[in-house]
């Protein structure tokens, strides 16, 4: 095979296209499911509650920005391309204001200040709560808006861009257009949120709610109010990641599932508590879940999450950027 | 004296439940309530599954679906491809079943709380996965006709129903076994307090593994004959995460922790659900979600342990408290007063050795070195955060030291588990009292008698012989959530004693007693100390201890100041700095 | 300005305090000593709202502090820095120090504050970007001293700042503590370090299982061999 060059180098170039066109999807997806992430990552990282009803909350950003852009055609005057994303932007604070009444009338029920001292500390409560919601959303929906699949789909949906690569005249990366502008809107939400969390007084008082909520109230913080808010921009920004997905996805209401773990195994891979870190690691859950079909059959991708789901979380809990110090 | 509750009323419940229900299967003609008389035993044991891993232990399983799916395709697989019959495929199945509890169990029980759920919400998904990739999308089960009840496959319907209520019998049984026997104590005792059950030497993960590998086998069996009733399954109907919810809602909704929850839980959620599915569903598909949704809600927030606690709670309160005299100490003259040997004759029985532990920087324990004498009282004293707690939890196990040895009568201490450390004969009493709040007082202490007795029988004795020591026999049988703070506090000590220690250590036995319990106590510990046990003791009173310990351990900043008497200690300048600060002295003098 | 009386708190069947009653005028420094389980953390969760008591009242300049909030009470002028110090670990000293400024009247002074904690601590400055939990134990005493301080408070509660510190630095804490006494503030200390507490406050009272056993002036005080039978139960 060496003497002849030419078969090598075209099956290297085959591999080396199909690797490229892999990677550039998990980089692009990540981006998505990195945003869902930090969503997630808010609110286990001031809270400390694990919130079943995340991937719930992702549908109904789905279906938000499907209704109003689609269902109801209130945007209209954005046309087919600005108006779902414009539906998904939206998403975020019509979601926070839902996050932020839940929290009000049932989870802090469960988590806060009068079940610190409580068997387990709540924590076993504020599971089974989440759960018990999870599925009112999930059925609710299915109820509501049936189980036909749904999609916000925009012209950018089919088309995409050709990048030639440079080794070979045959070979090009393909990037699906709504999944890379979805990509880089995510990217966009994600570093606004990244400076809102950091620079702002808001933000700061956040993570000092999270880091020791008693020193916090010392300082005359509200930590309760810190958490309905915090919960709030937790539902918030991931009902926008939803949105994003239905640019190029379709939906129906028990999407919910499928993005459950893989946000909650990008929060642990990147740490709880660290927002940055959960970007990174809802990037990376989406790199391995592009590059995995690479040697995977489809169906098994999936549980190649799982697995490296349950391999961090009994190796290296504290994820890739959580501190040492944080007990499991 | 009752030893344990009668096993009768409760197999005679179980007994007319299943005669009442077979009653019921041969009435009902109706096609689809036989369906539901089948459906709710299933889901039951389902839930008695669920009990007894998680409603015993309080480790939250999301993933019994794992077990059920398992069961299923284990019986299914068998019959399609093996051509085995169900009457052998579901014990195949509960040995899968039982088989993946270890496989799970194994590396899952390292995680605490949250972790621990997740990961079990992630196993049946992960399989749900691998089962659709296997080309498992829908198996019907064939259709025997040639000998159908060999393949479990009647064509009269009642015959599912008593299968279905054969196999809650024996899932109710088996979780009686488990709940009235030591089983069940230790799983109680872990989901209470894992740290106090280890020091009285239950071998937590031991029993935790036996629990997921029992939980495992039933809740497969179900899944089995699951499949055997519905003839099709599909990997989203047994690895679904309804499925872990079912078995976690039953459970809960009726009451966790307890026999007849699940099958109250079952008896109600199950009818229910399936009716509005039935009558309902094609309007509003999905009703059943969100009747389970609004049940658990429901019940986290207004009895979040479940229907039948809740009611029970509220019967017992209305009943009058039992007029029980608050048992008096035995007066004086009855206490034996302490040996005549003075402490400096007698032998050492714990020798610890240049002991040493810190976190991060900061050195907690810095080469601590003492002895302990045999049937002496060993007072360890010291200012704030000087190490004290720390050093127990290095004797005790919890803590490996980073340096030193400790020896005791013989054995070597360190690096063993804390409950292999209780078995050798140290016994330990925590600050903070966690008692079963629901059992009586003889079953909370009788916990602490399984580490040396081998059957029951002997454990209860020991347990009554710890009471006796205690004084605290007339109060055997109350609720320990009515015990008072002093008989909490005895109680705990009866939990040590029944384990028979040569040596006890306890930490902060005397906090919030007012002065007259303290002179008890203290009168109670040296007539204990008089026969023969050890004890080495944290205290903070220090007039109360003044009295008591024939020796003091002075530590600070984590390093042993001194040894000695207590009227050296007292006039020992060093020890005099430590508490009031460095500065005493000097402005004193200048004063 | 703060004035308890009669305070009892109870939890889990433990009488913590029983009847407590001490005042704090404006600019004096008080200190509480006594062992441990004595119940002085205790008072101080009582006063800063962690712990609910079951009899008694706290005013702070006539505000009836048991009618308010746990986290409305910074508000008010109380500044409480806790045992254990209890900083942002995950924060940079710039941050905490803004956290602690907080209320209104923080950060209404807030530059001629961060000015004033500068010249008390130096070693603050030079490490103001760097994150709380990388401090040494001094340094984060130091960290949640100023935390206090920028919020401008009338009183300022300190429950055992000397814990787990070397002594030299101890003693540079308590030094810094009696400056600020000094312009001003209002001080309330709890610690167990007799010597240093008793000898720089305005007047003390020393605690044993949960009641005020002795009460006086420093000399009073110091004159005093009740406060060793205390502390070593002779």
């Amino acid at each position: 095979m060496w003497a002849d060059g030419k078969p090598i180098v075209n099956s290297l170039g085959t591999f080396l296209e199909i690797f490229l066109q892999a990677l550039t999807a998990g980089i692009l997806i990540g981006a998505i499911y990195g945003l869902m992430c930090v969503g997630l990552g808010i609110i286990f990282g001031v809270m400390r509650v694990i919130n079943f009803a995340q991937g719930e909350f992702l549908m109904l950003g789905m279906y938000f920005s499907f209704f109003i852009v689609v269902g109801f055609n209130l945007l209209w005057f954005l046309g087919p391309v600005l108006g779902p994303y414009t539906g998904a932007l939206l998403a975020g604070p019509a979601l926070f204001a839902v996050g932020y009444a839940l929290h009000c009338l049932l989870i802090s029920r469960v988590t806060g200040a009068s079940v610190v001292g409580t068997e387990g500390d709540g924590h076993y409560a504020q599971l089974v709560l989440t759960l018990g919601v999870a599925l009112v959303l999930q059925n609710g929906c299915l109820i509501l808006f049936g189980s036909t699949p749904q999609s916000v789909r925009t012209p950018l949906s089919a088309r995409a861009w050709e990048i030639p690569l440079l080794y070979d005249a045959n070979a090009s990366l393909f990037l699906n257009k709504a999944r890379t502008v979805a990509g880089i809107v995510s990217v966009v939400a994600a570093i606004a949120l990244y400076l809102l969390i950091n620079s702002s007084r808001l933000g700061k008082t956040l993570r000092a709610a999270a880091d020791n909520a008693a020193a916090a109230t010392y300082m005359g913080i509200d930590v309760d109010r810190a958490y309905r808010i915090a919960f709030g921009i937790g539902i918030g920004i991931t009902a926008i990641a939803g949105g994003l997905v239905a640019t190029y996805n379709p939906f129906q209401p028990y999407i919910g599932l499928d993005f459950v773990i893989i946000m909650y195994a990008g929060v642990v891979l990147g740490g709880m508590g660290s927002i940055l870190g959960a970007f990174w690691g809802g990037m990376t859950i989406g790199l391995v879940q592009q590059l995995s079909t690479l040697v995977l059959p489809t169906q098994l991708q999936n549980a190649a999450i799982f697995v490296i789901f349950l391999l961090i979380v009994m190796v290296r809990p504290q994820g890739l950027f959580g501190r040492a110090t944080d007990r499991i | 004296m009752q030893a344990r509750r009668s096993l009768i009323a409760p197999l005679l419940v179980i007994a007319s439940l299943a005669v009442a229900w077979i009653g019921l299967g041969l009435i009902v003609s109706n096609s689809y309530y036989q369906l539901m008389l089948t459906l709710v035993p299933i889901w039951a044991v389902m839930g008695l599954s669920w009990n007894i891993l998680s409603g015993y232990t309080g480790l939250v399983s999301f993933g019994h679906a794992a077990f059920f799916g398992l069961g299923a395709y284990t019986v299914t697989i068998a019959l399609v491809h093996f051509d085995i019959t169900p009457w052998l495929g579901i014990p195949l199945g509960m040995i899968v079943g039982a088989i993946a509890g270890i496989v799970i169990g194994y590396p899952t029980f390292r995680l605490r709380g949250q972790y621990f759920a997740l990961s079990m919400l992630a196993y049946p998904m992960a399989l749900l996965y691998v089962f659709e990739w296997l080309g498992y999308q829908e198996v019907p089960l064939p259709m025997k006709r040639a000998a159908p009840a060999f393949y479990m496959q009647f064509s009269d319907y009642r015959v599912y129903i008593a299968l279905a209520v054969a196999l809650l019998v024996t899932s109710l049984l088996i979780s009686l076994v488990v709940e009235r026997s030591r089983f069940g104590m230790a799983l109680i005792a872990i989901k209470q307090n894992e740290p106090a059950a280890e020091a009285a030497g239950i071998d937590t993960f031991a029993w935790k593994m036996r629990a997921i590998v029992v939980s495992g086998a039933i809740a497969a069996a179900a899944g089995g004959l699951y499949a055997v009733v519905l003839l099709v399954v599909t990997p989203g109907s047994v690895f679904g995460m309804l499925t872990s919810a079912q078995a976690l809602i039953v459970a809960l909704f009726g009451g966790v922790g307890i026999l007849w929850g699940p099958l109250i839980g079952a008896a109600i959620l199950i009818p229910l659900s399936e009716t509005l599915q039935a009558h309902l569903g094609d309007v509003v598909p999905g009703i059943q979600g969100v009747v389970y949704g609004v049940a658990i809600i429901l019940v986290v927030l207004l009895a979040p342990e479940g229907i039948f606690w809740r009611v029970r709670d509220y019967v017992q309160r209305q009943r009058p408290p039992s007029a029980l005299p608050v048992m008096p100490m035995p007066p004086r003259a009855a206490v034996v007063e302490p040996a005549l040997t003075p402490p400096r004759q007698r032998k050492p029985i714990l020798s610890v050795n240049g002991l040493s532990k810190s976190f991060g920087g900061l050195r907690a324990v810095a080469d601590a070195s003492f002895d302990v004498s045999d049937g002496e009282i060993l007072g360890i004293i010291g200012p704030n955060g000087a190490g004290k707690t720390t050093l127990f939890n290095l004797l005790n196990g919890y803590l490996q030291p980073d340096n030193g040895k400790v020896v005791f009568a013989g054995h070597e201490l360190t690096g063993l588990k804390p409950n292999r450390v209780c078995r050798l004969g140290i016994g330990r009493t925590f600050q903070v009292v966690r008692a079963f709040p629901r059992l009586s007082v003889l079953n909370n202490v009788v916990v602490g008698a399984y580490a040396t007795t081998s059957n029951d029988a002997d454990a209860f004795a020991a347990a009554s012989k710890a009471l006796a020591q205690v004084a605290l026999v007339a109060r055997s049988d109350t609720i320990a959530g009515g015990l008072s703070n002093k008989e909490l506090r005895l109680m705990e000590l009866a939990r040590a004693l029944a384990g028979e220690p040569r040596l006890l250590l306890m930490d902060e036995p005397l906090a919030g007693l007012a002065s007259q319990e303290i002179e008890d106590l203290l009168a109670l510990i040296r007539s204990l100390a008089a026969q023969g046990t050890t004890f080495v003791i944290i205290e903070h009173t220090m007039r109360a201890m003044m009295r008591l310990a024939e020796r003091f351990v002075v530590l600070d900043h984590g390093r042993i100041l001194t040894v000695g008497q207590p009227s050296d200690i007292i006039n020992d300048g060093k020890v005099i700095e430590a508490y009031l600060g460095q500065k005493w002295a000097a402005i004193r003098a200048h004063g | 300005m703060l004035t308890v009386e009669s305070l009892s708190v109870a939890y889990g069947g433990l009488t913590a305090l029983r009847e407590i009653s001490l005042v704090v005028r404006a600019g004096q420094f008080v200190s509480i000593v006594g062992p441990n389980g004595a119940g002085k953390t205790t008072l101080f969760k009582a006063i800063s709202g962690t712990v609910q008591p079951i009899a008694g009242r706290i005013t702070f300049d006539g505000h009836d502090l048991l009618a308010v909030a746990p986290w409305q009470r910074a508000h008010f002028g109380i500044a409480h820095v806790p045992e254990g110090r209890q900083v942002f670990g995950s924060m940079t000293v710039m941050e905490n120090l803004e956290m602690g400024s907080h209320p209104q009247s923080g950060r209404h002074d807030w530059e001629r504050n961060l000015e004033r904690i500068f010249a008390l601590f130096p070693i603050l400055a030079e490490r103001r970007s760097q994150a709380a939990g990388t401090l040494s134990g001094g340094e984060q005493q130091m960290l949640a001293i100023s935390r206090g301080i920028a919020s401008s408070p009338r009183l300022l509660m300190l429950d055992e700042p000397s814990m787990g510190l070397a002594p030299m630095v101890a003693d540079l804490i308590f030094e810094r503590i009696t400056q600020l006494h000094r312009n001003g503030l209002g001080i309330l200390l709890v610690e167990q370090r007799v010597a240093e507490a008793v000898q720089s406050c305005d007047f003390g009272y020393v605690l044993d299982t949960g009641r005020v056993v002795l009460a006086g002036n420093s000399q009073t005080l110091l004159a005093d061999d009740g406060i060793k039978s205390v502390y070593l139960g002779m």
